[in-house]
């Protein structure tokens, strides 16, 4: 038989007042699961038991107050005991050496947390030395979303910092100042910079994210008058489908699985270079008759080739269109970049031969492929937006 | 060599400049018989006498402003306060008289005295006695405040605050008072003050923390390195003047930057250091500064106290999100 005396609380007070019990006799404990609550002069404190074994007896009830050294508990048997309790059970000063004391008023101090092993280095903040790319937040976003490692730009700005006047200046001249990378050397591997890297960045993004689908279908341009006028008539006629199906024109953000409508038809318009795919923004193609549009699509194919595009005009659209069928290649599966939803391809043009009122005739058609993510798009809408463009594209003017 | 926790440390510190430097005396409530709340005075009055270890009465204000008066008279006062939460009677005379009387007497007198403190959560104490305030000293001039994270940095910071010839501040971690102990060499051997210490070295986050804390974010930093992710874990320990020149190093190496403190969010020191960073390293940040901290509420009561304080997960997710931005 073992009595647990009720220990000193803290700072010599001499009795505590007993809350609530959480064991009663006959229970089995273990070492430092709560026998009781006691309210001392300072607060609520839990008692946890100092011994495993079982309680014999319990010498007070709640709400007496105990004087500290009183007989609390009889424990019939015991197992080890409590190196948190030692300090205090059943006398403090009496059984236990002062250095195992850890008193406090209240609470409970933790222990046991093992020896602390650190090679602290004391300050030697004075070694900056720069040689890291210097760049506010905004040009590091923007040189992301190019896919420019800004350690190749050159910096003007104060400090040796990347100015966003540099990114687009770097931005301008990067076909001309290294033609060598815009294709690998066989037989050596080389990282990818610019539009190819900003390419395998938003594809990877793409094939991460997408629901992809695609539609096929052909335009009849046999009756257009003005037989060149390919590029002004596509943007048309994509702006002409968004009108009759909104939900392609916009964004999907997956996280918060929203789906935001656009009213501006701001299309991306994609031009192949050696570079790779630069992609310049056509703004407000809904508010454009068709010459506002081929005089917009030439200064903007000008400033592409001669790579005079600035960064503005190649973000923030709301639809992409991909003329990909220059050379060779009807059909295709295009993809969009996240978070747009829709991206229309156009395939080289042909002569097809046509039924048309129980004869055969041959026309000149378009071969379109229209790729929406049908995560936020239905199949019904793409297929109302797709018939739209069709129907634009099929008028002679 | 003697193994030992940050509390056996600063009593270790303590005896030393006892015995070393003759002007050097403590006073503060139970510091004497008792050996004070925590212990941290134990024995130190058998040894040394009662009148370099004095009891003095439940009076906060008087034991400051009894120890100004000393440390303006050739003596060097270390007066202990039980608990952070009884330290606001001492706040008239710190900022009116210790941290202004070199000003005042233009360079004549200057107040070498340390003010001890425990402070902090996490033992399962009242909500008064587990705040966090070292911002509101941290804030006021002349006055420096320290805060030692392990027993080494106790033992030698506080030999060296007591040394100083201007009052300091001294806050000790309560949660991590017997939590560890440390190899640690009695050889009166001070650490330097206003810098400072690189726990962890890496490339990837810097993590600026103090006091406890420091645990937490090591414990943080362990988890992060098995996915490769590298922390620079920097412990503040001196909160004021801060050695930000360290700070700004670390973070032109890694370009992230997360604080972790205890204390409520707002005007708290990572806001100090979050703006310091804003203003001589944005060219360096990759990601937007992110603080890890207690809430703008009074602590809670003890079940829920580690509720409020920065947990280990949330010191990670932190990191991550500073990586993924």
């Amino acid at each position: 038989m073992i009595t647990f005396n009720l220990p000193d609380l803290g700072e010599g007070l001499p009795e505590a007042e007993i809350v609530s019990w959480h064991v009663k006799e006959g229970d089995t404990v273990k070492t430092d699961e709560p026998l009781l609550s006691v309210e001392t002069a300072k607060a609520v404190v839990e008692v946890p038991s100092p011994y495993s074994g079982v309680i014999a007896r319990l010498h007070a009830q709640a709400g007496d107050i105990v004087a500290t050294g009183a007989a609390l508990v009889d424990f019939a048997e015991s197992g080890g005991t409590s190196t948190a309790q030692k300090k205090s059970a059943p006398v403090p000063e009496a059984d236990e050496p002062e250095k195992a004391d850890s008193a406090t008023v209240v609470g409970n101090v933790p222990t046991g947390g093992g020896l602390l092993q650190e090679n602290a280095i004391a300050g030697g903040g004075r070694r900056r030395k720069g040689g890291r790319v210097k760049a506010t937040p905004s040009v590091r976003t923007e040189a992301r979303r190019l896919g420019i490692d800004l350690a190749d730009v050159p910096a003007t700005g104060k400090n040796g910092q990347v100015t966003s006047a540099d990114l687009a200046r770097f931005q301008g001249t990067l076909t001309k100042a290294r033609p060598a990378r815009s294709s690998p050397t066989p037989g050596r591997s080389e990282s990818l910079r610019g539009p190819r890297r900003a390419m395998a960045q938003s594809m990877t993004q793409h094939r991460n994210e997408v629901a992809l689908c695609t539609i096929f279908d052909d335009a009849d341009i046999h009756e257009w008058i003005a037989k060149r006028d390919f590029t002004a008539r596509i943007l048309r006629a994509t702006a002409a489908g968004c009108a009759k199906a909104p939900a392609l024109n916009g964004f999907f953000n997956a996280q918060s699985m929203s789906h935001q409508l656009e009213s501006r038809v701001d299309i991306a318009l994609a031009v192949d270079t050696d570079d790779g795919l630069i992609v310049p923004v056509i703004r407000h193609v809904e508010e454009m008759n068709l010459d506002q549009i081929r005089d917009e699509v030439a200064r903007m194919k000008k400033a592409t080739l001669d790579r005079s595009v600035a960064p503005q005009d190649m973000v923030n659209y709301t639809i992409t269109v991909s003329n990909f069928g220059v050379l060779a290649g009807r059909y295709a599966t295009p993809l969009m970049v996240p978070p747009t939803v829709a991206i229309l391809g156009t395939g080289k043009l042909q002569h097809d031969v046509v039924a048309v009122m129980g004869g055969i005739e041959v026309h000149r058609r378009i071969p379109l492929s229209l790729s929406f993510d049908h995560r936020c798009i239905t199949g019904g809408e793409a297929c109302r937006f797709l018939a739209a463009v069709i129907d634009d594209l099929e008028k002679p003017q | 060599m003697a193994e030992m926790t940050l509390i056996d440390a600063v009593t270790t510190a303590l005896a030393w400049e006892l015995e070393h430097d003759p002007r050097v005396v403590i006073l503060g409530e139970d510091v004497g018989v008792n050996g004070g709340v925590f212990r941290a005075t134990a024995g130190l009055q058998a040894r040394f006498g009662a009148d370099r270890v004095q009891d003095t009465p439940l009076a906060e204000g008087m034991i400051a402003g009894v120890a100004i008066g000393m440390a303006a008279q050739g003596m060097i006062p270390v007066p202990e306060i039980q608990f952070m939460g009884f330290i606001y009677p001492t706040v008239d005379q710190i900022i009116n008289h210790a941290g202004r009387l070199r000003n005042r007497t233009r360079g004549r007198m200057s107040c070498p005295m340390v003010l001890r403190a425990p402070y902090g959560g996490g033992i399962h104490a009242p909500e008064h006695h587990s705040e966090s305030t070292e911002a509101l000293f941290a804030h006021m001039p002349g006055v420096r405040v320290v805060i030692p994270s392990s027993p080494a940095r106790a033992y030698g910071l506080l030999l060296a605050a007591i040394r100083d010839p201007d009052p300091v501040i001294f806050l000790e971690p309560k949660r991590i008072y017997r939590l560890n102990k440390q190899n640690v060499e009695d050889n009166g051997k001070a650490l330097p003050l206003d810098v400072c210490y690189t726990l962890r070295q890496g490339a990837d986050v810097t993590v600026v923390t103090w006091g406890a804390m420091t645990f937490e974010t090591l414990k943080a930093a362990d988890q992060l390195a098995k996915s490769n992710i590298s922390c620079e874990v920097i412990d503040l320990a001196t909160i004021s003047p801060i050695d930000y020149e360290t700070i700004l190093e670390s973070v032109e190496k890694t370009g992230r930057l997360v604080i972790a403190h205890e204390a409520a969010r707002t005007g708290g020191v990572g806001a100090e250091v979050a703006a310091i960073v804003a203003e001589k390293g944005l060219y360096d940040l990759k990601a937007p500064i992110r603080r890890v901290t207690g809430y703008d509420v009074v602590m809670p009561l003890f079940r829920r106290e580690m509720d409020y304080m920065p947990s280990v997960a949330k010191i990670v997710d932190a990191v991550r999100e500073s990586l993924h931005d």
